[in-house]
């Protein structure tokens, strides 16, 4: 017995070594687990840059669509698209990002864009674009492809109660942006009377009830010698974009 | 003879001994410069989403469009943890610095700062490309 732990002191003394080896790479394996699950460390910034990217091509479009809407040049929208995926391109990100885009030139668009304001009771101003995304990044590649529509629309009713030659108007006005309700940047309203459109003010009591979800109630007399009255409201939303809405109101 | 090696053997195992036990610290340095490079990783997907977060509503872009650096301060200051340090730079397309005043809560004191490149559009009928650049970092 003896014999036998004098010969083996020395393999000993290397598997205490290699246990304690495995002790110590253990213990630090364990604590850098633990803390990479506590502070939730994810993948490289791409998916969210990818995101980003979305995010602002969305605003690009808002940006013509508010420029078109307000008289602005039906190019807007490719000149703009063209300059973000010119800057896109040469940044100094990791990885590569192009971007590649088709504006919509059927179904009522033209360079993208689709202004119907003729409609009774209805208007809406809407741009449409889709995009191809590439980004390139070690060690994955990523093709996306995707559409962005912004809509604003705004519906208009009404009718009017006579009081001796005075009609009160009552409009109910409701603004949409991508068909979930919106608010109003401002709102003006226009009567028609003998072929000429005049915008209703406080000479006519005009009253806009706003209910915070999207729907203005506009109250205003005018006195006009016509049953029908043609009205008119002008409206921007809250990103600028333009609408004209048209409505005709017959005594209620 | 056998007597003779006994002593050498015996120095052999007891550098193997250490050999393993200081392979095994050699192993837990890497554990901790990746641990390093992680953290950096965080911290540029952090100052990502927060800018993502800040120009979701178009917030980011209005506060540029109207130069209004001390409220875009106080936004990062905000959306950022305490104890992280920043310093943001705006760029127009030409590259050419848009902001007027310094965009920052403080000095960095570390080595490891994270640097983000975004990319903003303006929702304002003009069209208007922003390249941002952000600096992070911890503060010690």
């Amino acid at each position: 017995m003896k014999k036998f732990r004098s010969n083996s002191s020395g393999q000993l003394l290397i598997v205490a070594a290699l246990a304690i080896a495995i002790l110590i790479a253990s213990t630090t394996l364990y604590v850098y687990e633990l803390s990479k699950e506590k502070t939730g460390a994810g993948p490289p910034a791409m998916n969210d840059f990818i995101l980003a990217v979305k995010q602002n091509t969305r605003k690009a479009l808002i940006s013509a669509l508010a420029n078109f809407s307000n008289g602005g040049e039906n190019t807007v929208l490719t000149e703009d698209l063209s300059e973000f995926a010119q800057v896109l391109i040469s940044l100094k990100v990791p990885g590569v990002y192009k971007l590649t885009y088709t504006v919509l030139n059927s179904s009522g668009y033209e360079n993208g864009f689709r202004l119907s304001w003729n409609t009774n009771n209805i208007g809406s101003s809407s741009a449409y674009a889709n995009f191809t995304l590439e980004a390139y990044e070690i060690p994955s590649n990523i093709t996306l492809q995707y559409a962005v529509n912004i809509t604003t629309t705004v519906t208009l009713q009404g009718s009017y109660t006579l009081t001796g030659t005075e009609k009160n108007v009552t409009l109910t006005c409701k603004v949409f942006n991508e068909e979930e309700p919106s608010l109003a940047k401002n709102i003006t309203v226009y009567y028609e009377d003998a072929g000429s459109w005049i915008q209703a003010n406080a000479s006519n009591n005009l009253i806009i009830t706003n209910y915070g979800n999207g729907t203005y109630t506009i109250n205003f007399t005018v006195q006009t010698s016509s049953n029908v009255l043609q009205v008119s409201a002008h409206v921007y939303d809250l990103r600028g974009i333009f609408t004209r809405v048209n409505a005709t109101c017959s005594s209620a | 003879m056998k007597n003779q090696n006994k002593g050498q053997i015996r120095i052999i195992e007891a550098f193997l001994a250490v050999l393993i036990i200081f392979s095994a610290f050699a192993v837990s340095a890497n554990l901790t410069v990746s641990q390093k490079e992680t953290r950096h990783n965080e911290l540029a997907a952090l100052g990502l989403q927060t800018l993502m977060k800040l120009d979701s509503d178009g917030n980011l872009s209005c506060l540029i469009d109207s130069g209004d650096w001390f409220s875009l301060r106080e936004a990062l200051k905000l959306a950022l943890p305490s104890g992280v340090v920043f310093n943001l730079t705006v760029y127009n397309e030409q590259m050419q610095q848009v902001n007027t005043e310094v965009i920052s809560n403080g000095a960095f004191s570390s080595q490891d700062i994270a640097f983000i490149e975004y990319l903003c559009t303006s929702e304002n009928p003009v069209f208007r490309c922003y390249i941002l650049h952000l600096y992070l970092g911890v503060a010690s």
